[in-house]
């Protein structure tokens, strides 16, 4: 680009208006002022606020929607409830004997894309009435962290044994081996509506509703 | 060669070769469960019907039938032609065959697939054969649709134990007999009948007896569905899971080619099923073989050791070639290996023969079992006809020869491939040597015994040749990455050379292939066919 050397050198002139510096007096910089403008407007809203609870005034943050404007809630005692088809932790459904309804058939370890389920099957040992028609998870194990929550496998379980309704998100533990969830953990955590059992649309031997393993009795 | 025409395909085939062998041969499959090729026809699954049209001029022969109609809501009289099971019906020299093309086969296969699962329990989440179940298979192809029968299903035992290794379920059986044939015409030990008739047949033992032969394994494997499990592979693994690398059964000297089925993910092998090579193994394989991929797995070792301390490869090497430097050739002992592959003895073989300058060349592997008509051979050894071709001009001493010129103070010094002895009574011997270097894939009395030890790659972590009795050279591909520390045994004795300042400069299998492959004398067999 060519220089120009018809103007005058050195910055351009930039038209205007100057603004005066702040003062620098006494009241500024002892801060004294400031501060107490500050703590009335922290004041006003801790007796509007205090006014309002007592009273009874105030809509309740955790229902009210934000539409509003945002409200501040005092989490975690106050929580903001989850809608009903949240995907939270997993938790592995009971029978009504208290075992796991899994069968260990790895469908979901196989639908899941994180690939954070592990599960290893047993069987039951010749002459348990179960035998061969049952197999179950000797151990079965999430890692929370790896989990992206899709809730594939909850999609893919044939026997509704993992399901997601549990309502609890993971919490911030201090160690990634905490988020690791076996097989017992997962057992110990209910349902929304704090049920732990399921029903398996295939009944199976010893349950009601089982028509029998003897082949006489067909029919 | 005469010819027939399948679905308006020329197929060729053999005087006397049935509709179904004679299409499998190219390569066209007729769903199948009861047919094997390797066994009698039983024709009783029905699956394999096919329509044969008339010849020009004739009629065809049409059965009065009774049909749905869906709109009359009755059955209405109509006529089907006479279905032929294409598993019996030997093929004729222009015969028109209607397989997929017919509309009467489509619904018949339909039918049968619907009869077969009507007292299914239909329990694949907890079955074994999932995923590489027919009855999931035909179901997909040939019928869709869901089953009429709302009755409670006929209730038959389930996980009864046949014998060591296999599991039987009444309720998934369709009866096809298939392992009876197999056990009575392949084995001749006809352990296992058919009892009771219709939906109440299920296959029973022979009365006092268990399934214990020494193929009983491959009973599951001809097994189309999910009625006989192998115990050893039970609840294990998901079938989808696995990938195969077709390999050779590192069990005796037949060499039968195998599949090892692995898990990429957990890097570790599952099971070994039989690959269909009618020079060699036909379709079938052995318990023993079969089994035999614990060895991947079992009792390795992953890492190097120098006197019985861990270390890293790199140190290793230069240790045993400090042990193996300035040893008088005459004084050294090279012992190649029957359970190593062609590549990893040629390596050895190069290395202590052309560049160490040693005459003595022996050879170890594992001690002789027993072998039978069928399959098994008494050398339990994959490659002892490799190593023996390797040598060409003086055939390897045995291991008890080994012990006897340590004995007598002729060898002071060993380099050794594998770690078993022939002779289990004669391992003392190694404890008198100054220095023993070993490339061992697996704990054993030559490990045991040894200044350094290196861990060398099973056959199912690299790619290698094996010359069975026969003297068929077969290739067995790598299934799963090098476990631990190992590297395949050609690289470690590359390494070795260039440490002991060598010229050995390979540094891919082929090299050592090309400079391999005037000595090893013979060719690589191509296995044939396609899956039963």
């Amino acid at each position: 680009m060519a220089i120009n050397t018809n103007g005058p050198l050195g910055p351009k002139k930039v038209a205007g208006k100057a603004i005066p510096r702040p003062s620098r007096n006494l009241a500024v910089q002892s801060y004294v002022p400031e501060i107490a403008k500050g703590l009335g407007i922290t004041m006003k809203h801790f007796f509007v606020n205090t006014k309002e609870s007592a009273l009874g005034q105030r809509n309740d943050p955790v229902l009210e929607s934000i539409d509003d404007g945002i409200n501040c809630i005092s989490y975690p005692e106050q929580r903001r409830p989850y809608p009903a088809r949240f995907r939270g932790l997993h938790r592995l459904t009971h029978r009504p004997d208290g075992s796991p309804r899994c069968v260990a058939c790895l469908c979901c370890s196989t639908a899941c894309p994180a690939q954070c389920i592990h599960i290893e099957a047993g069987e039951y040992p010749e002459g348990d009435p179960r035998r061969g028609y049952e197999r179950y998870p000797k151990r079965f194990v999430i890692d929370e962290l790896r989990c992206v929550f899709c809730g594939f496998c909850v999609e893919a379980c044939p026997c509704d044994a993992i399901r997601m309704d549990s309502g609890m998100h993971a919490a911030p533990y201090d160690s990634r081996d905490q988020f690791i969830f076996e097989r017992e953990r997962l057992l110990s955590f209910s349902g929304r509506d704090g049920t732990f059992e399921t029903d398996n649309p295939r009944k199976e031997p010893g349950e009601p509703g089982h028509p029998g393993v003897d082949r006489q009795k067909h029919h | 060669m005469p010819s027939f025409k399948l679905d308006g395909q020329d197929i060729p085939f053999e005087s006397g070769e049935t509709i179904i062998a004679a299409a499998r041969r190219a390569g066209v499959d007729i769903p199948h469960y009861c047919w094997h090729p390797g066994l009698s026809v039983a024709a009783n699954c029905r699956m394999c019907l096919v329509e044969i049209l008339p010849p020009a001029g004739r009629k065809a022969m049409m059965l009065d039938v009774l049909e749905w109609d869906a709109e009359k809501q009755d059955y209405v009289p109509a006529k089907k032609p006479k279905l032929v099971p294409s598993c019996q019906q030997a093929a004729g020299e222009g015969m028109e065959v209607a397989s997929a093309s017919s509309e009467h086969v489509t619904r018949a296969r339909s039918a049968v697939q619907e009869l077969l699962l009507l007292n299914h329990p239909v329990d694949c989440p907890i079955c074994d054969q999932a995923g590489e179940c027919r009855l999931q298979d035909y179901w997909l192809e040939h019928q869709g649709t869901k089953k009429r029968m709302h009755d409670e299903i006929v209730h038959k035992p389930k996980g009864v134990v046949f014998g060591p290794t296999i599991v039987y379920d009444a309720e998934r059986c369709i009866v096809c007999t298939r392992c009876v044939r197999f056990c009575e015409e392949v084995i001749q030990d006809p352990v296992l009948e058919k009892r009771e008739r219709g939906n109440l047949s299920e296959i029973a033992l022979a009365p006092g007896r268990e399934l214990d032969h020494g193929y009983t394994l491959m009973t599951e494997h001809v097994c189309p569905v999910g009625a006989l499990t192998a115990r050893d592979f039970r609840f294990k693994a998901r079938v989808w899971f696995l990938r195969s690398a077709p390999s050779v059964c590192m069990g005796c000297a037949t060499g039968c080619n195998a599949y090892l089925d692995f898990d990429p993910r957990d890097n570790t092998v599952y099971r070994h099923r039989p690959r269909e090579n009618m020079a060699v193994n036909q379709y079938w394989m052995c318990d023993e073989g079969m089994l035999d991929y614990r060895r991947v797995h079992d009792g390795r070792v992953l890492s190097a050791r120098v006197r019985g301390k861990k270390s890293t490869v790199g140190d290793a090497v230069e240790k045993a070639a400090a042990v193996l430097l300035g040893v008088d050739p005459e004084r050294l002992g090279v012992v190649l290996s029957a359970q190593h592959s062609n590549e990893d003895n040629f390596a050895l073989l190069r290395l202590g023969r052309d560049y160490l300058g040693t005459g003595h060349i022996y050879v170890s592997g594992r001690a002789e079992g027993l072998g039978d008509k069928v399959l098994k051979h008494a050398d339990k050894n994959p490659n002892a006809a490799g190593v023996t071709a390797l040598c060409t001009s003086t055939p390897p001493k045995s291991f008890g020869e080994l012990a006897k010129d340590i004995h007598d103070g002729r060898i002071t010094h060993v380099l050794a491939l594998g770690s078993y002895s022939s002779d289990a009574t004669k391992t003392d011997a190694l404890t008198k040597l100054q220095g023993l270097v070993t490339l061992a894939t697996r704990e054993g009395p030559v490990a045991k015994h040894a200044t350094v030890v290196l861990p060398v790659s099973s056959w199912a972590e690299c790619d290698g040749t094996f010359v069975n009795a026969k003297g068929m050279a077969q290739e067995s591909e790598k299934a799963i990455t090098p476990r631990g520390d190992s590297l395949p045994g050609w690289k470690l004795v590359a390494a070795l050379a260039k440490q002991l300042g060598l010229p050995m400069a390979w540094t891919k299998l082929a090299q050592v292939r090309s400079a391999m492959a005037p000595e090893a004398g013979a060719t690589v067999a191509q296995a044939t066919g396609a899956e039963a």
